[in-house]
C-alpha cells in the first residue's frame, strides 16, 4: 500500500535547533518541547459537544439495529409482538435523534461565549464568521446523512418483513381451496354409497345444510384472509409512500425557502439599482452644473484682471 | 497482484483524511471527527477525479478551502492541509498557525518536503509561538493525478517545449528532469513495488531513467525506506517493468485525428480531469458511468448506435412500468390482477430512481454524441482521419487527396496536424510535394512554424522516420512488391477488415519488452534495476513481465492509452499495463507546442542552431 512518511520527528528536531539558535533559555526550551510532545486537550465549544453526543447516540442506534437484525428478519426467532416492539423503539430513537439535530441546526451561529440575547448580538454574530457557520452546517449535514443511512437499512428490513408477511398469507389461500375441494369430493363419494332410504333422505338434507354452511364459512374465511393480505399490502405501500412523501416534503420546503430568499435578494437588488440610478442622476447634474459655471468664473477672473 | 493506481491513491487519501490514524472499521466517534480540509490548486486537481464532495463528508470533512483564500477563524476543529511543499505554502501555513485559525494543524505535503523548508517552518512557527498547534507533518508522495484505473498524469505542462527548446540552458533542463523524476518517484512509492526500468538510448528518457534509478537506490539504502514490506518480492517475475519513452519516439500518435469515443471526447470537446463542459453544463465522465466504461474504445458510429439502443430499451422499460401500474387509466377488478398491481406498484416506485439515473446518463451521452457529430460535420474530421490512417498505413500518400483535404473544411490546427503527419509518415518526401503542401497551407493563412520545425527535426534526426517504418502491414508490403498498385487497393480493403492492423510504435515496443524478446527496435534499450547493487555489470531479465508501466515524457493522450489497454488484453496471458504521461495533450495543444518551438528556432532558420543533444 502507499506509504506516507512521518516527518513530525524531523520537525521537532528543527524546532529544537531553531530554538537553540534563537538563544532560548533552558526552562523555556523544555517547556516548548514538552508542549510539543503532549498536545493540550481540545477545548470544545458547546456546539461541538452537543454534536459529538448526537453522533454517539446515532452510533448506538446503528449498533442496536444491527444487533437485533437477526432477531428481526429471521422468521422463526421472535414473535410478531417482539418485532413490533423493536420497531417502536427504533422509531422513538430516530425521533429523538432528529430532534437533537434540529436543535443543533437552530443553534448555528448563535453566540456561545456570552449569555447575551437580543437582536443586537444576533446582528453582530451574523456578520461575524461565515466560515464557522458553514462548518456547523457541514456538521449538521454529516449527522443527518448518517441518521438517514441508518434509517434506510432499517427500512430495508421492514420491507423484507412485509414481503414475508404477504407471502405467508398466499399459500394459505391455496391450501384452503384445496382442502375444501377434498372435502367436497369426499362428501360426494360418501353420498353415492348411501342407501336411498327416507331417513337417509333426511340425513341427506342435513348433510346438504352442513355442506352449505361449510362452503359459506370457507368463503368467509377466504374473504377475510384476502382482506388481511390486502391490508398488509396497503400498509406496506403506505409506508413506502409516506417515506417518499416526507422526503419530498423536505425538498419542497427547502425549495420554498430558497425561492423566498431569492425573491428577497431580487427585491433588495432592485432597491440598490434604483438608488444607484438616483445617485448617478444627481451626480451628473452636479457635474454639468459645475462644468457650466466654471467657464463663466474663468471669464470673470480674466475680465477682472 | 493487480496494481490499480487509482485504488491505492484513494486509499492513501482516505487514510490522510482520517488524520493518518489507521482506518478502524466501525469507527468510534472520537473527538476529532469533524475536520476542515485546505488544499492548494495542484492538490485540488489531484483530488477532483478521485473523490466527490459527498464522499468527503463521509470521512468527516465539513468544508474545504483553497489555501490562498482569506479564511476566518474556526475554533476547535483540526485542519488537514494537503499542499505542495513550496515556500509560499509554508509561509501561508505559518501565518495561519500564528493567527490560530484552526485548533490543530495536520500538514500533509504531496511530495517530500526538503529540509530547508522544514527548518523555515520550524523557525516561523517558533516566532509565532504556535509550535504546539502543528501536531503532525507527513510526506504523502501523492503528487500525481490519476485519471483512470490505469492512467495517470503528472500535471506538468509544457515539458515537451522545455526539453526540446534550442535555447534552453542546462539547468532548466535539469530542473524539468528533476520534477519528472519526483513525480515518477511518488507514483512508484504509491504502488509499493520497485520496478525494473527500461528506456531507449539517448534523449530525455535516458536522463530520467538514470536519475530515477539513482534516487531509488539511495532511497533503498536508507534505514527507513518505504519498500520494506515489499522486500520479499525480489525476483523480477513479480516486479513490473517501467518503460520510459520520449515524445519524439513517435510524434504521430499525439497529432493524428482520432475515431474512438473516449479520445474523441478528449480531443474535440476538451475533457479535463474527467470533466466535460458542453452546452454550459458540466458532465462527469468516470468509472461510475457504465455506458462510458463499456463504450469508450468503440468507434464513433458504433457509439451512436449503442446510444440509440439504450434509449429504446429505456423507453420500453418505462412503457412496461406504466402499463403494469395501470397509469393509462384501465380499471380491472379481477382479484388476481389487483394483487399483481400492488406488487407492481411497489416495484415501480422502487425502481423509479434507478430509471431516472439511466435517463440522465442517456441524455448526457446523447448530448455528447450530438456535439461530436456537429463538430465532425463542420470540420469534416472523417476526411482528415481517413487520409491520416491511409498515410500511416501505407507509408505513401495520394497527393491529390491530401491537397484537397488541406484546401477543404477544417480548422487550422486540423490541417497542420494532417500536414505534419504526412511529413512523418511518408519516408521520402520529394521537395515538390512539400512545396505544394506549404503553398496550400499558406493559402489557408496558417502559421507554418510547427510544420517547418518538424521538417527540420526530420532532416536532422532519422529516428522519426524509423519509428514509423514498421507501421506498414506486411501483407500490404508483399502485395505491392509483387503485383503493384492494382492489388494494393484490394489489400487495403482487406486490411481494414483485419481488425485495425496498424499499431502504434509505442505499443510494439512495449509488447517486445513485455515478452522479453530481443526485437530489432528494443536491442538498443537500456535497463536499470535499482535493487541490484551497482557492481554487477549486466542486468538479467528473467522471463517476461506480468505488468508494465509505460511513461511518456512530453505529453500523451487517450489514443495511446486505449491501444495499450488493447495490447494488454490481447496478450496471452492478459497483462496489466498502466500508462502515464507528464500531461494529457490534445492534438491542438501539441501543435501549439510545436509552433512555439518553431518560433523559438526562428521558423526553422537555416542558421543551423542545432538543438543540444538530449
Amino acid at each position: 500500500m502507499g506509504y506516507a512518511r512521518d516527518r513530525t520527528q524531523d520537525f521537532r528536531e528543527c524546532v529544537r535547533a531553531a530554538a537553540i539558535k534563537q538563544g532560548m533559555d533552558q526552562a523555556n526550551l523544555t517547556k516548548l518541547l514538552s508542549s510539543l510532545m503532549m498536545p493540550k486537550a481540545l477545548q470544545k465549544s458547546s456546539f461541538l459537544s452537543a454534536a459529538t453526543e448526537t453522533m454517539k447516540s446515532i452510533n448506538t442506534l446503528q449498533s442496536f439495529v444491527l444487533a437485533r437484525r437477526k432477531d428481526y428478519t429471521d422468521r422463526h426467532r421472535s414473535t410478531e409482538q417482539d418485532r413490533d416492539n423493536i420497531e417502536h423503539e427504533v422509531g422513538l430513537f430516530v425521533k429523538t435523534c432528529r430532534e437533537r439535530i434540529d436543535f443543533l441546526k437552530n443553534t448555528i451561529g448563535k453566540d456561545e461565549s456570552g449569555g447575551q440575547t437580543g437582536w443586537i448580538s444576533g446582528l453582530i454574530c451574523s456578520s461575524h464568521n461565515a466560515d464557522l457557520v458553514a462548518h456547523q452546517h457541514g456538521v449538521v449535514l454529516i449527522l443527518s446523512e448518517h441518521l438517514h443511512s441508518v434509517t434506510k437499512t432499517f427500512d430495508h428490513f421492514r420491507a423484507a418483513r412485509f414481503q414475508e408477511a404477504i407471502e405467508k398469507s398466499m399459500p394459505r389461500l391455496r391450501k384452503g381451496a384445496s382442502s375444501t375441494k377434498n372435502m367436497k369430493d369426499y362428501n360426494y363419494e360418501m353420498n353415492q354409497h348411501e342407501t336411498m332410504e327416507i331417513q337417509e333422505l333426511k340425513q341427506d338434507q342435513l348433510e346438504e345444510e352442513t355442506r352449505a354452511l361449510q362452503v359459506e364459512l370457507t368463503n368467509l374465511m377466504d374473504a377475510a384472509q384476502e382482506t388481511e393480505r390486502k391490508m398488509i399490502e396497503m400498509s406496506a405501500l403506505n409506508h413506502l409512500f409516506s417515506t417518499h412523501v416526507m422526503h419530498q416534503a423536505q425538498q419542497i420546503e427547502m425549495l420554498y425557502q430558497q425561492a423566498l430568499d431569492a425573491t428577497e435578494n431580487v427585491v433588495k437588488g432592485n432597491k440598490e439599482i434604483r438608488k444607484a440610478i438616483e445617485r448617478s442622476k444627481s451626480s451628473r447634474t452636479f457635474l454639468l452644473l459645475f462644468l457650466f459655471v466654471l467657464p463663466f468664473a474663468l471669464l470673470f477672473l480674466h475680465w477682472y484682471n | 497482484m493487480a496494481l490499480s493506481i487509482r485504488q491505492r491513491q484513494t486509499d492513501a487519501v482516505v487514510k490522510m483524511l482520517n488524520l493518518n490514524i489507521s482506518v478502524v472499521s466501525g469507527g468510534t466517534a472520537d473527538e476529532e471527527v469533524y475536520k476542515v480540509l485546505i488544499l492548494d490548486r495542484f492538490c485540488r486537481d489531484i483530488l477532483s477525479p478521485l473523490i466527490r464532495v459527498n464522499d468527503l463528508r463521509k470521512h468527516g470533512v465539513t468544508l474545504f478551502f483553497t489555501i490562498d483564500k482569506e479564511r476566518q477563524v474556526i475554533p476547535d476543529v483540526p485542519a488537514v492541509y494537503f499542499v505542495q511543499p513550496t515556500a509560499a505554502n509554508v509561509e501561508r501555513i505559518i501565518r495561519d498557525a500564528s493567527k490560530g485559525v484552526y485548533e490543530t494543524f495536520h500538514l500533509n505535503f504531496s511530495s517530500s518536503i526538503p529540509r530547508s523548508l522544514l527548518e523555515n517552518l520550524a523557525a516561523g512557527s517558533l516566532k509565532g509561538d504556535c509550535t504546539q498547534r502543528i501536531s503532525k507533518v507527513f510526506d504523502q508522495y501523492l503528487e500525481f493525478i490519476t485519471l483512470e484505473h490505469g492512467m495517470f498524469s503528472l500535471g506538468q505542462p509544457l515539458t515537451y517545449v522545455q526539453l526540446n527548446d534550442p535555447h534552453a540552458e542546462d539547468k532548466d533542463v535539469e530542473m524539468t528532469v528533476e520534477s519528472i523524476v519526483n513525480g515518477l518517484f511518488c507514483v512508484i512509492v504509491t504502488l509499493g513495488v520497485v520496478p525494473i526500468i527500461c528506456c531507449p538510448k539517448g534523449g530525455p528518457a535516458e536522463m530520467v531513467a538514470s536519475q530515477l534509478d539513482s534516487r531509488l537506490r539511495s532511497h533503498l539504502n536508507e534505514r527507513n525506506n518505504l519498500f520494506m514490506e515489499a522486500g520479499h518480492l525480489g525476483s523480477s517475475f513479480q516486479r513490473p517493468v517501467l518503460c520510459i519513452f520520449d515524445r519524439n519516439f513517435e510524434l504521430t500518435a499525439a497529432l493524428q485525428h482520432v475515431w474512438s469515443y473516449r479520445p474523441m471526447v478528449h480531443d474535440i470537446l476538451g475533457m479535463k480531469l474527467n470533466r466535460v463542459v458542453q452546452g454550459g453544463k458540466p458532465y462527469e465522465l468516470d468509472d461510475s458511468d457504465p455506458f462510458w466504461v463499456a463504450n469508450s474504445s468503440a468507434p464513433f458510429p458504433k457509439v451512436a448506435e449503442v446510444v440509440e439502443l439504450e434509449l429504446k430499451k429505456y423507453k420500453q422499460d418505462i412503457e412496461a412500468v406504466n402499463r403494469k401500474t395501470g397509469a393509462k387509466g384501465e380499471m380491472s377488478f379481477d382479484e388476481q390482477e389487483l394483487l399483481g398491481n400492488t406488487k407492481h406498484l411497489m416495484n415501480a416506485v422502487n425502481s423509479l430512481p434507478e430509471l431516472t439515473e439511466r435517463k440522465k446518463m442517456i441524455d448526457k451521452h446523447t448530448n455528447l454524441a450530438t456535439a461530436l457529430l456537429g463538430e465532425i460535420k463542420s470540420r469534416s474530421l472523417d476526411g482528415f482521419y481517413n487520409i491520416e490512417d491511409d498515410m500511416l498505413g501505407r507509408g505513401s500518400v495520394d497527393k491529390n487527396a491530401l491537397l484537397s483535404v488541406l484546401k477543404g473544411k477544417g480548422t487550422k490546427e486540423d490541417k497542420l496536424r494532417t500536414a505534419i503527419v504526412y511529413l512523418l509518415a511518408v519516408e521520402t518526401t520529394p521537395a515538390t510535394e512539400v512545396e505544394a503542401i506549404e503553398g496550400a497551407l499558406r493559402e489557408a493563412d496558417i502559421g507554418l512554424s510547427s510544420f517547418l520545425y518538424v521538417k527540420k527535426m526530420k532532416s536532422l534526426n532519422s529516428t522519426f522516420a524509423a519509428a514509423t517504418a514498421g507501421n506498414r502491414n506486411n501483407l500490404v508490403d508483399w502485395a505491392e512488391k509483387l503485383y503493384g498498385q492494382s492489388l494494393s487497393a484490394v489489400t487495403a480493403g482487406v486490411k481494414s477488415l483485419l481488425s485495425g492492423g496498424r499499431q502504434l510504435a509505442v505499443t510494439r515496443a512495449v509488447e517486445a519488452l513485455l515478452e522479453a524478446r530481443a526485437g530489432p527496435e528494443t536491442e538498443a534499450y537500456l535497463t536499470f534495476d535499482p535493487r541490484v547493487p551497482k557492481s554487477s555489470s549486466k542486468v538479467h531479465i528473467q522471463g517476461s513481465f506480468k505488468e508494465a508501466i509505460v511513461f511518456m515524457i512530453g505529453g500523451g493522450n487517450y489514443n495511446e492509452f486505449l491501444s495499450l489497454q488493447e495490447l494488454g488484453q490481447r496478450l496471452q496471458p492478459a497483462r496489466n499495463i498502466m500508462y502515464g504521461t507528464t500531461e494529457v495533450l490534445s492534438g491542438k495543444e501539441f501543435v501549439e507546442q510545436l509552433s512555439t518551438l518553431g518560433t523559438k528556432m526562428g521558423l526553422g532558420g537555416s542558421q543551423g542552431v542545432i538543438a543540444p543533444a538530449m
